[in-house]
């Protein structure tokens, strides 16, 4: 037995395996926003389908989730029932709001018609919102507590437990 | 129906391989390679149950449903096979299969260690048919069945060598395998004998082959994609790849030393067990979703079981090593520093120290995350400023190793040795200076490769004036060699004369850069079956000629909102003319061109590395061994 061998083998072995555990429940699109923890840009949008402007400072008291979409987003049409589903379930309790970004009137209308809606969706004419969240790719969304401070943001589709976990963050539950 | 039968062969396959590693460990060597067969040719039909599936868009079909389209070309939906995760874990396999059926095959005249042998690479077969039966099974039934899918991810179908990248990183990593059975077995029975050890050199040698090109690859696909004109950008997944090349690289000069000087047999072992563990974290790497590239999938499943197996794998070796290292011993000693032993000592030092700085380099931030919560990225300057300095002292020690003689060496013999190349350095650096080299490491790498060409072309002129002598072994290192100095050469001033320059241009109008002139001709749509693609034309003037015609085109997909860009490239030896698409209208077009001097040389260098590893395995005719040893001993040794 070569213990030289052995030790600093393990040592090699050990810091490896140590680290890429570490890793493994990271996920590397979900990027740290200088946003967190900081109050939430405002802003006020046309919502789809009329003429009416809903200005999101209306919903301070409550938690809201801002999702950005867009119908040409193939994850977003993944992710869309799960928010539906979320948004019916909480309603009262925490408030939805999905932003579209870059898309048409007419294609979103259809596609809420197809697929049925649970919140308010509103229209980001010429993407002002999405810079002002710094937002890089749809899907994004941010977990907004009940003051209007932004807790967290995950960029990409959301799963059922991610949901769970930020709205717990937001809601303090 | 396909899926129920893709799913047997697959749990078939687990079977065999398992039994095929009982019966390895426990020395029965009849039964071992007929279960290697069985293995291989039942991973093979699962495969082509999925190319069947793919070809038929058979939407039942799990994996069909996720990469299948009716709207793809052919090559495209044949290759769709290793476009998604699922299914490259099958082709993994496949690849797998076909190298532990080659490899049993080549060594049935071989005995005492390959029931060993054998039962590692099935082992290693098992684990990716277990991969393959649950957590990442693409043999799922779809119900009900769709009627088209979606086609592979765009930025795959955008170029051809999604045909070649691939399957070549796949023949280089899962090649790891063989010389890393055989290094097991040489362990487990104590002794690396001289069958045993050719085996393993020509098995390390072919994966380093497809390695090398896999990588080169890639760069060029990078190069020709991507649009920002470079071709390496320090991603963890490039890291991934170069990892294993560069301790596959190390092992295939220590390997040298072993069958020259006795020496090195642990350390060349301990080598060969790395380069396939690091393909094992390639493999996570690629795989886990951990680390953010353009080549990572998304978030999957199969990370932890990689990871588990990576683990066990790395436990199982060093264990192994530690138990058995010192029984391999060593028959020799190395006598001198300033020889080409030494020189061989001090390379292998040096890669196994560039190694850890890329692996480092690669995993630190995760480490960072880890420990305090934040996001950081190792970026180009950590990477820039460590590995520079390495490759200079590789180059360095290319020039000057060959030109040293074996064994002990006398001052006049070093002084005669490696005063003459001083010539071939200064020449090249006079060229860079006045063609406008004004890095001082770009400077340095031209005096050190001109160095290493001369020592390399003296010598391959002595090898063709005395080809008996010289064995093709050490010609096909003499070509990788010039490889290398070309490749380095190439990276040295392209990466630091690159120039460029952003215009944005309406039709008739022109721009210049260097010695070119481009003008905007007007755009063009085309149509094609997956995509709809708007060219910019551009007519390339050199002084009063036309040279070129350059095509940059926007390609839309219709999984893909955004368009992806796709540059065209003028090359020439001198040097690349390159226009990317920053946007395109009718009548406007905003262009990147660059210029980057010597590119075509990397690609050529390293077809020339890839070509001296072939010559390398070529067997030297037997007649030729016999005359050689008569006069010079040691010769012998350099040519089994």
């Amino acid at each position: 037995m070569n213990r030289t061998v052995l030790i600093s083998g393990f040592l090699v072995t050990a810091a490896l395996v140590g680290a890429l555990f570490a890793g493994l429940g990271r996920d590397p699109r979900n990027i740290d926003s200088p946003l967190i923890g900081k109050s939430a840009p405002s802003f006020a949008l046309k919502t789809v389908g009329s003429h009416e402007v809903l200005d999101v400072t209306d919903f301070r008291g409550t938690p809201v989730v801002v999702n950005f979409w867009a119908t040409w987003c193939r994850p977003c049409w993944e992710e869309q029932p799960l928010l539906t589903a979320g948004a019916s379930a909480l309603k009262g309790r925490v408030q939805f709001v999905g932003v579209v970004f870059q898309d048409d009137e007419t294609k979103i209308q259809d596609f809420l018609n197809q697929r049925g809606s649970a919140y308010p969706t509103l229209i980001d004419e010429g993407g002002k919102t999405a810079i002002a969240y710094g937002v890089g790719g749809v899907p994004e969304t941010f977990f907004l507590d009940k003051t209007g401070r932004i807790v967290a943001k995950y960029s990409g589709a959301l799963t059922p437990e991610l949901l769970e976990k930020y709205v717990a963050e937001v809601t303090g539950k | 129906m396909t899926a129920q039968l893709g799913r047997l062969l697959i749990l078939a396959s687990l079977l065999v391989a398992t039994a095929g590693v009982v019966t390895g460990f426990a020395n029965n060597l009849r039964w071992t390679r007929r279960f290697a067969y069985a293995f291989s040719a039942l991973m093979a039909m699962a495969t082509l149950v999925m190319e069947h599936a793919l070809l038929t868009h058979d939407f039942s079909v799990g994996y069909v449903a996720q990469v299948g389209s009716r709207a793809v070309p052919m090559w495209v939906t044949i290759v769709s096979l290793w476009s998604s995760l699922e299914g490259s874990i099958l082709f993994w396999g496949f690849v797998l299969a076909i190298y532990i059926a080659a490899a049993t095959w080549l060594t049935r005249d071989q005995a005492q260690s390959m029931p060993y042998a054998i039962a590692t690479w099935l082992a290693c077969g098992s684990f990716f048919s277990f991969l393959i039966a649950g957590p990442a099974n693409p043999f799922g039934s779809v119900s009900p069945v769709p009627l088209d899918g979606p086609g592979p991810n765009p930025l795959l179908q955008n170029h051809i060598l999604m045909v070649a990248h691939p399957p070549l990183l796949y023949l280089g990593y899962v090649g790891m395998a063989i010389p890393f059975g055989f290094a097991t077995a040489a362990l487990l029975r104590g002794k690396l004998e001289a069958p045993l050890l050719g085996a393993t050199r020509k098995s390390l040698m072919l994966s380093w082959i497809f390695l090398t090109l896999a990588i080169m690859l890639g760069g060029w696909w990078a190069y020709e994609v991507l649009g920002w004109g470079g071709y390496w950008a320090w991603d963890p997944v490039e890291n991934a790849s170069l990892l294993p090349w560069l301790t596959a690289t190390a092992a295939l000069h220590s390997v040298v030393m072993m069958e020259r000087r006795g020496v090195l047999k642990g350390w060349t072992v301990t080598l060969i067990q790395a380069s396939f563990l690091l393909t094992i974290l390639g493999t996570f790497m690629t795989r886990s979703g951990v680390f953010n590239s353009v080549h990572s999938f998304t978030q999957s499943a199969i990370g932890p079981t990689i990871l588990v197996f990576l683990a066990a794998v790395l436990i199982g070796s060093v264990t192994l090593l530690a138990l058995r290292i010192d029984k391999l011993g060593n028959d020799g000693a190395i006598e001198g520093a300033v020889s080409r032993e030494g020189t061989f000592l001090l390379n292998n030092l040096l890669l196994v120290l560039f190694t850890f700085t890329v692996l480092i380099g690669t995993v630190f931030p995760l480490v960072v995350e880890a420990v305090n919560g934040r996001q950081m990225s190792v970026g180009r300057p950590y990477f820039d400023a460590m590995v520079v300095p390495l490759g200079v002292a590789l180059l360095f020690l290319l020039g000057v190793g060959p030109a040293l003689p074996w064994g002990r060496v006398s001052h006049e013999q070093i002084k005669r040795a490696l005063l003459p190349p001083l010539v071939g350095g200064a020449a090249l650096v006079v060229i860079g200076l006045i063609a406008g080299v004004r890095n001082p490491w770009a400077v340095v790498t031209l005096l050190f490769g001109g160095y290493a060409l001369q020592v390399m072309f003296a010598s391959l002129l002595r090898g063709a004036a005395f080809t008996r002598e010289a064995g093709r072994r050490r010609t096909g290192a003499q070509l990788i060699h010039v490889g290398v100095a070309v490749v380095m050469i190439a990276i040295g001033v392209s990466s630091t004369m690159r120039t460029q320059s952003e215009v944005v241009l309406t039709p008739g109008q022109s721009a210049t850069i260097g010695k070119y002139k481009l003008t905007f001709t007007g755009t063009e749509m085309r149509d094609e079956p997956h995509r709809v693609s708007q060219v910019a034309r551009l007519e390339v003037m050199k002084g009063a000629k036309k040279v070129a015609l350059l095509e940059p085109r926007m390609n839309q997909y219709d999984a893909m909102r955004e368009p992806i860009g796709s540059p065209d490239v003028y090359s020439t030896l001198g040097g690349d003319l390159y226009v990317s698409i920053s946007s395109l209208e009718s009548d406007r077009a905003a262009l990147l061109l660059i210029t980057t001097p010597l590119v075509s040389w990397i690609w050529g260098g390293v077809v020339l590395m890839a070509f001296g590893g072939l010559v390398a395995l070529i067997p030297t005719r037997k007649p030729a061994t016999v005359e050689v040893a008569v006069t010079e001993p040691r010769l012998r040794l350099m040519t089994p």
